[in-house]
């Protein structure tokens, strides 16, 4: 500012010495007038050449240096000089900060595609667009759902539920997996991170294989050893042999049994998607599961079934069957012959329900989110002694999780169990309201 | 040149009806894709539950295609759209009709393919359809994006693979027929695997139909029954004649 107030004091004493020069020359030569004129016009002539050189400069200050000015003007100047330097050093170090940020995006690993909330593509990075075979200039613009139209991904997309990643098999360009991921940020945005995970599936896959596979080879030589014990059993000439014999035997129906879990287990396992089925007669089912366990040697003295609804289950009969027969296998097993096991189903609004009580020892809490381990146990020694193959739960799980619904476990220790299986509500067919009344 | 811009429009509410419809086209180009992925897998893997849910679950797209006409209908009756707008309508109804086809034919690839599970499966596990399987996939997912991304040169180029479908069909067909007059008991199911190309080999002209439906969308020109190379050179005259 005080550069500005020196200028104007300098530049208003030269246009008073301007003015003071053309009087004199207007008095010589007999017009004082006409010379105060003259100098004034002469005055705005260059006022307005600096003018038209200034905005001249302004048009094409790319490529033109600033005028050489003088006075005001120069200040003038010097001052959309500041200027533009300021913004042309703010603007290469966006750029730069920008260019920087695009790079390591780009570096990433993992698949970042930007999304408004109409699930148009704002953005997206290399990797995403090497998976999902996107093009950079085409596709800005375009909905997600239009380009990656595999079903599985766009009832994910619009589901809503993005609490877990969901994986898709892509065919093109080249076969493999990806996992997506939806993150909501801002107002109504979303971010969908990519990532390529046909190694892990495939190395499940192959788990899986292995565990039918080799489940299967064992069972061929297992049936042939099971086979010459059993004719060994039934000849008394052994003698003294017959204790040990007894025992291989029940030693390899305990093995036949594991496999033939494994191989039930691996069956459940084969494919992950939901699976639709057909009505199943719960009340039919858990009738026969209660007549099985009285049928056996050594039972609880009471099997209750408690029938509370007419409405029936919609899944794989198969499936079903195994898991309800593995819960009250189980609490056969483990409830003395002195106690009881209760067997209820009910539907509600939340679905239906399938529970097995017994007043059995109770499981130790520390324990009970571990059960559905496979080959899990609480007590070593109890559980071999009983033959179970110590895949039950996990199957009973497997088979709940197939079916969308999931087994909750309560137990007082000393006093039972209860295991409830919880289907949700498009499992279960409800008798219309009338029918039930 | 004209395009098809569907971003400006007067009327934003029929703009996004138009986006709608769209994207269902193309929901529904997905499930037809992944019917098509499962019906050929579960012919090579043997996987005869996987050839009957996708038999059973044609349904799903022949809904699709119903509801989509609807919409269509609609827009036709209350919109009266003109030039690239109806193009774009008149292009929806036909695509659909196109992938609710091919729906078809994966389906009865499926069912022949839970039928054939049952039998033993020949040495080279039906390799030749495996490729053949490949090359048709990926044209119904060019055809689609094309679709998506109004691209014209792209489909263009789809259709043009409709000669490699053809000549891998004519292929195949020779190997049954050889394989028929060596073995008389292979024949049921060289008859079996016929149907199966057969319907590969349709599904790849339904995929061609569909690119000639975007080249119509993007540019107003219908180019069936013409010759490629003329629909090319005709659009690259469009192009640089403005």
């Amino acid at each position: 500012m005080t550069s500005g107030g020196t200028a104007f004091v300098y530049v208003t004493v030269r246009v008073l010495a301007a003015l003071a020069i053309g009087a004199a020359i207007g008095w010589f030569a007999g017009n004082v007038w006409l010379g105060v004129s003259g100098a004034f016009a002469l005055y705005l002539a260059w006022n307005l050449w600096q003018l038209r050189e200034l905005g001249f400069w302004l048009q094409h200050r790319s490529v033109a240096d600033p005028p050489n000015a003088a006075g005001l003007w120069g200040d003038v100047v010097a001052q959309v000089v500041r200027l533009h330097r300021r913004k042309r050093f703010h603007k290469e170090r966006l750029t730069r900060l920008f260019r920087e940020l695009r790079r390591s995006t780009a570096a990433m690993p993992d698949g970042v595609v930007m999304l408004d909330p109409q699930g148009e593509i704002v953005w997206f990075n290399r990797k995403a667009a090497e998976l999902l075979d996107l093009s950079r200039r085409a596709d800005l613009g375009l909905r997600i759902d239009n380009l990656v139209r595999n079903p599985d991904f766009v009832r994910y997309l619009h589901g809503g539920q993005y609490s877990l990643p969901v994986v898709v098999r892509l065919d093109t360009p080249v076969e493999r997996f990806v996992a997506f991921q939806v993150i909501s940020y801002g107002e109504d945005q979303r971010l969908l991170m990519l990532r390529d995970v046909t190694r892990e599936v495939r190395l499940e896959q192959m788990r899986k294989d292995f565990v039918a596979n080799a489940s299967h080879e064992l069972r061929s030589p297992l049936t042939v050893v099971a086979g010459y014990l059993e004719t060994f059993s039934s000849d008394p000439g052994l003698g003294e042999l017959m204790a040990p014999i007894a025992e291989m035997r029940r030693q390899t129906d305990r093995m036949t049994r594991i496999i033939e879990d494994l191989l039930e287990l691996s069956r459940f396992e084969a494919n992950d998607g939901p699976i639709r089925g057909l009505p199943i007669d719960v009340a039919g089912m858990a009738a026969l599961l209660r007549k099985d366990v009285l049928a056996r040697t050594a039972h609880p003295r009471q099997v209750e079934v408690a029938i509370e609804s007419g409405d029936a289950l919609i899944g794989d009969e198969a499936m079903v069957q195994s898991a309800f027969s593995n819960l009250v296998d189980n609490a056969a097993k483990y409830t003395p012959a002195e106690g009881s096991v209760f067997i209820r189903w009910w539907t509600d609004d939340d679905g239906g329900h399938y529970s097995v009580r017994d007043t059995g020892p109770g499981i130790p809490e520390e324990h009970i989110p571990r059960l559905t381990e496979r080959f899990y146990r609480v007590d070593p020694g109890r559980s071999r002694e009983t033959g179970g193959s110590g895949l039950g739960l996990a199957i009973v799980k497997h088979a709940l999780h197939r079916h969308g619904g999931r087994l909750q476990i309560e137990s007082i220790e000393g006093r039972g169990s209860t295991f409830t299986c919880h289907f949700p509500p498009d499992r279960v067919l409800y008798r219309p309201a009338a029918a039930s009344a | 040149m004209e395009t098809a811009d569907l971003s400006h429009h007067i009327s934003r509410r029929f703009n996004e009806d138009l986006e709608r419809v769209r994207t269902k086209v193309l929901t529904m180009g997905g499930m037809v894709e992944q019917q098509l992925a499962n019906a050929v897998t579960a012919l090579i893997e043997g996987d005869s539950n996987l050839g009957v849910s996708v038999a059973r679950d044609d349904f799903q797209v022949n809904g699709m295609e119903v509801s989509i006409d609807e919409e269509c209908q609609k827009i036709l009756a209350t919109r009266a759209p003109a030039a690239s707008d109806l193009r774009v309508i008149i292009a929806i109804i036909k695509t659909i009709t196109d992938l609710e086809r091919i729906g078809d034919e994966g389906e009865k690839i499926g069912y022949i393919a839970s039928r054939l599970a049952t039998m033993e499966r020949p040495a080279d596990k039906y390799r030749e359809i495996k490729h053949l399987g490949r090359i048709v996939s990926e044209m119904v997912h060019q055809a689609l994006d094309a679709f998506a991304r109004m691209d014209a040169e792209a489909a263009l180029r789809v259709a043009r693979q409709d000669r490699v479908v053809d000549e891998e069909y004519e292929s195949i067909q020779r190997q049954c027929i050889t394989f028929m007059m060596e073995d008389p008991r292979s024949i049921r199911r060289a008859l079996d695997v016929m149907w199966i190309v057969r319907a590969l080999e349709r599904i790849g002209d339904h995929a061609k139909n569909i690119c000639e439906y975007v080249i119509y969308m993007v540019h107003g020109k219908d180019v069936r029954h013409t010759k490629l190379d003329d629909v090319e050179r005709e659009l690259r005259d469009r192009a640089t004649g403005g």
